[in-house]
């Protein structure tokens, strides 16, 4: 497959490495804004990938576009699925998310994919609720936490939702609160361990809603200290770092068995720029191998039929899966 | 004045306590039992 890469951050480089390293690649076009400062990045991947200049408006033709870099996404992924190309998303912004899905009717008439969010939440969070499923008659709530920043526009993203509102489903209707609220103590597998979690703007439940119908509330939160909480409504008080350190994705199912009540939950500890790379690689393959449910602009909950395989894959990569085990929350 | 000057001290007060009380204390217990375990390949099925 031809491979087109626009960005190149913490997330974006990693999608490079995982692309330039798949033998189903056979060329990678990676689109900077500064060519000639991260061609010496790319020249160890091989010479199957190269580093061009361009924008949305001159975006070069592929069989998938993975999209890392952050702002201007919706216009890119239209370019991309106009030049006929499957296009992948690494997006968290819930309005940004909103935009993406709304490509789905485009996608449909062009028989291609928008994986709408392909990081670790939204991303592996949909894969980690798809995967759980499984287990369940009836589900009645989905409930995502995250910890954790990739790289600066990660944070920056970070920052800013805890400050706006968050929307989560509950009964059947979105409900709208304030970022920064509802404080709720999350355990995270080792070495996160536990996290105070707040609601904030995040995309996760735009894009698990439509994938568990009838499910009565879908929530998502993030962890923060004290200081982003008090600080969230002011500019940032210094630059972010180049890349977080380990964070973490914690998805809680509930729902019935057998007419017994059930709480199933899966995590995964690593770096958030590392999942999100490894998340989007892999996706995009999928995408070109026709391997997910249909055509159109979608999260992985709903595009992912076999999210056992997806997951054994990502643990390939170094991505394991948790589970939750023996807890006073199994009924 | 005055008034101005206890309805300025009152409101002083009450973003104090509302601070404090938004910054202290956590979001509940951590779990008395059970712990995360890695699941192998084989269990992803």
């Amino acid at each position: 497959m031809r491979a087109v890469l626009v960005g190149l951050g913490a997330v974006g480089t990693r999608v490079a490495e995982a692309l330039a390293a798949s033998d189903a690649v056979e060329s990678l076009v990676v689109i900077h804004r500064d060519p000639r400062r991260v061609a010496p990045m790319l020249r160890g991947l091989g010479p199957h990938v190269e580093v061009r200049l361009g924008g949305a408006g001159d975006m070069p033709r592929g069989d998938v576009t993975v999209l890392a870099a952050p702002g201007g996404m919706l216009r890119s992924a239209e370019a991309a699925l106009a030049g006929g190309s499957h296009v992948v998303c690494v997006a968290d912004d819930p309005a940004e998310v909103r935009g993406l899905l709304g490509l789905d009717s485009m996608a449909r008439a062009r028989g291609r994919t928008v994986v709408a969010a392909a990081a670790m939440a939204p991303g592996l969070s949909c894969v980690l609720a798809a995967h759980l499923r499984a287990g369940f008659d009836r589900i009645e709530e989905v409930h995502v936490a995250s910890a954790g920043t990739g790289g600066p526009a990660c944070a920056r993203r970070h920052h800013a939702a805890l400050a706006a509102l968050a929307t989560d489903w509950e009964d059947g209707e979105w409900r709208r609160r304030a970022g920064g609220s509802g404080r709720e103590l999350v355990w995270f597998p080792e070495p996160v361990g536990g996290a105070d979690c707040y609601r904030a703007a995040l995309a996760d439940p735009l894009l698990l809603v439509p994938a568990f119908p009838g499910c009565r509330r879908v929530a998502s939160r993030l962890a923060a200290t004290r200081r982003d909480r008090v600080t969230s409504w002011l500019p940032m008080l210094r630059p972010p770092h180049p890349e977080g350190l380990v964070g973490a994705v914690r998805v809680e199912v509930r729902g019935w068995v057998g007419g017994r009540a059930e709480t199933k939950i899966l995590g995964v500890a690593v770096a958030p720029a590392v999942a999100a790379g490894a998340v989007a690689a892999q996706a995009a393959q999928w995408a070109t191998a026709g391997r997910f449910a249909r055509p159109g602009a979608a999260g992985l909950a709903e595009l992912v039929t076999t999210p056992g395989a997806f997951l054994r894959e990502l643990a390939e990569a170094g991505i394991t899966v948790a589970a939750f085990q023996g807890g006073h929350l199994e009924l | 004045m005055k008034a101005l000057r206890r309805t300025l001290i009152a409101l002083g007060v009450t973003v104090v306590i509302a601070g404090i009380v938004r910054l202290r204390g956590s979001g509940g217990t951590p779990p008395q039992r059970g712990g995360w375990r890695e699941l192998p390949a084989d269990e992803l099925d």
